[in-house]
């Protein structure tokens, strides 16, 4: 008698429909209501390391630095609450960290986002910051992430080797005036595709060389903080960094 | 010396983080090849140099801001919402329930004697407020029915009437 569950069941449903609809209605309000008091009461306690994160630096964290403290000693005044210090770090990192994601973004804005995100994840991570590794190599590793991940996922939509002298630069988004600021535009177009190429070859380096050459080449970073940053050894890195050179400058003979 | 071992220095030695050893000096100096391939080494150094960032937007600061101001904010919230959340998971399954059983005994109350008219009675029951949902709610079970039987054969059809009766005779 199977079916003569069926039309019970379907009513039970059907009342469960009823009920849960009108609750949904119910609850909404009350859901935003008591999510504002929450805000409201977050703002209000956190109007201090609010204001702190402004502009001005706190000059109690300038003091410290002064004093010799090192960045994982800023990040675990961050940790126990300072948010001023944060934005010291955010300060001292933050043209590095735009450039290294523009770098393996191509383009200005994406690149702007990433580091925010880069600086984002810093601050989410704060309550669990140990200083076991460096600062900076902590920073780095979770930009070479980010970073690896964008490139992955956008491989296919950036436009490599587009030179298009009438449109603004697709990357920077800054407009170009050949004929007011070169004295040539035959020079103009030769600069263009050597920088062209040039972002081809590195992009084109396999992933790890890619980025040993963005630390080494444009962070000015060392064998033992690239290594550190990658997970290798510093003998794995070494040879890294010399072979992605060695191809860039095969590749890149002819411009040379 | 070898050669070969120069190779994992030539990228700080061209990039200019660091200067040779004396003994690698020395091999400069009496080594073509190995001075060579530095000089080539420095040239596509310069090179890359002509790739350069722009200047980070001076919206920036005022952006990423605003973003950990969110994000400071959302921290002691969820632990707010961390102390609440059992307090206010509870109240919900209260007002659930609350909401269920009302449902429940209005059902019974007033749901199923109007199925009783509208499957039994049919017509000879005057139009009440709010049969238009049990309106709809017989026309579901029809459609279930319906789309139930259909392999048409006579039991089927006998198990639907069956269901009917069992639906009317127990409200
Ligand atoms: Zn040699």
């Amino acid at each position: 008698m199977w079916k003569k569950r069926k039309p019970e069941s379907s009513d039970v449903s059907a009342s469960k429909e009823g009920t849960s609809a009108s609750t949904d209605s119910q609850q909404d309000p009350q859901l935003s209501e008591s999510n504002r008091v929450q805000e409201d009461v977050g703002s209000i306690a956190l109007n201090h390391g609010l204001l702190a994160m402004g502009a001005r630096a706190s000059t109690a964290v300038a003091d410290s630095i002064a004093g010799g403290l090192t960045d994982a000693d800023v990040m675990l005044r961050v940790k126990a609450g300072d948010d001023s210090a944060f934005d010291y770090l955010v300060q001292k990192y933050r043209r590095q960290i735009i450039n290294f994601m523009y770098r393996m973004a191509h383009n200005s804005a994406a690149a702007e986002d990433l580091a925010q995100e880069v600086f984002l994840r810093v601050y989410r991570s704060r309550a669990n910051y140990e200083p076991s590794a460096k600062f900076t190599t902590w920073l780095y590793r979770i930009a070479t992430n980010l970073g690896v991940n964008y490139a992955r996922d956008t491989r296919h939509e950036r436009p490599e080797n587009v030179m298009n002298l009438d449109e603004p630069d697709s990357e920077t988004g800054q407009a170009q005036d050949l004929a007011d600021k070169t004295p040539s535009v035959e020079e103009e177009i030769l600069r263009r595709e050597r920088l062209a190429a040039i972002k081809a070859r590195v992009e084109a380096l396999p992933e790890r060389q890619k980025m040993a050459v963005l630390m080494h080449k444009y962070q000015q970073m060392d064998y033992r903080q690239i290594a550190e940053v990658l997970k290798l050894s510093e003998s794995a890195t070494k040879s890294l960094l010399f072979r992605a050179y060695e191809t860039l400058r095969t590749e890149l003979k002819e411009f040379v | 010396m070898k050669c070969t071992e120069i190779n994992e220095l030539l990228p700080d030695l061209a990039a200019g983080l660091a200067s040779a050893p004396p003994g690698i000096s020395d091999h400069l100096h009496i080594c073509n090849e190995c001075a060579g391939k530095l000089e080539e080494f420095r040239k596509t150094m310069a090179l890359l140099d002509e790739w350069q960032a722009p200047e980070p937007s001076p919206y920036f600061d005022t952006r990423l801001h605003a973003r950990l101001r969110e994000e400071a904010a959302r921290q002691p919230r969820s632990f707010f919402a961390w102390m609440r959340r059992p307090a206010f998971a509870v109240s919900l399954a209260v007002a659930l329930v609350a909401g269920v059983s009302l449902f429940e005994v209005r059902k019974i109350g007033h749901g199923h004697p109007t199925q009783v008219a509208e499957t039994s009675q049919g017509t000879s029951q005057p139009v009440q407020p709010g049969t238009a949902v049990s309106d709809l709610q017989v026309l579901d079970k029809n459609q279930d029915l319906l789309a139930d039987s259909d392999s048409d054969t006579a039991s089927d059809l006998l198990d639907d009437l069956q269901v009917q009766q069992d639906v009317t005779a127990n409200p």
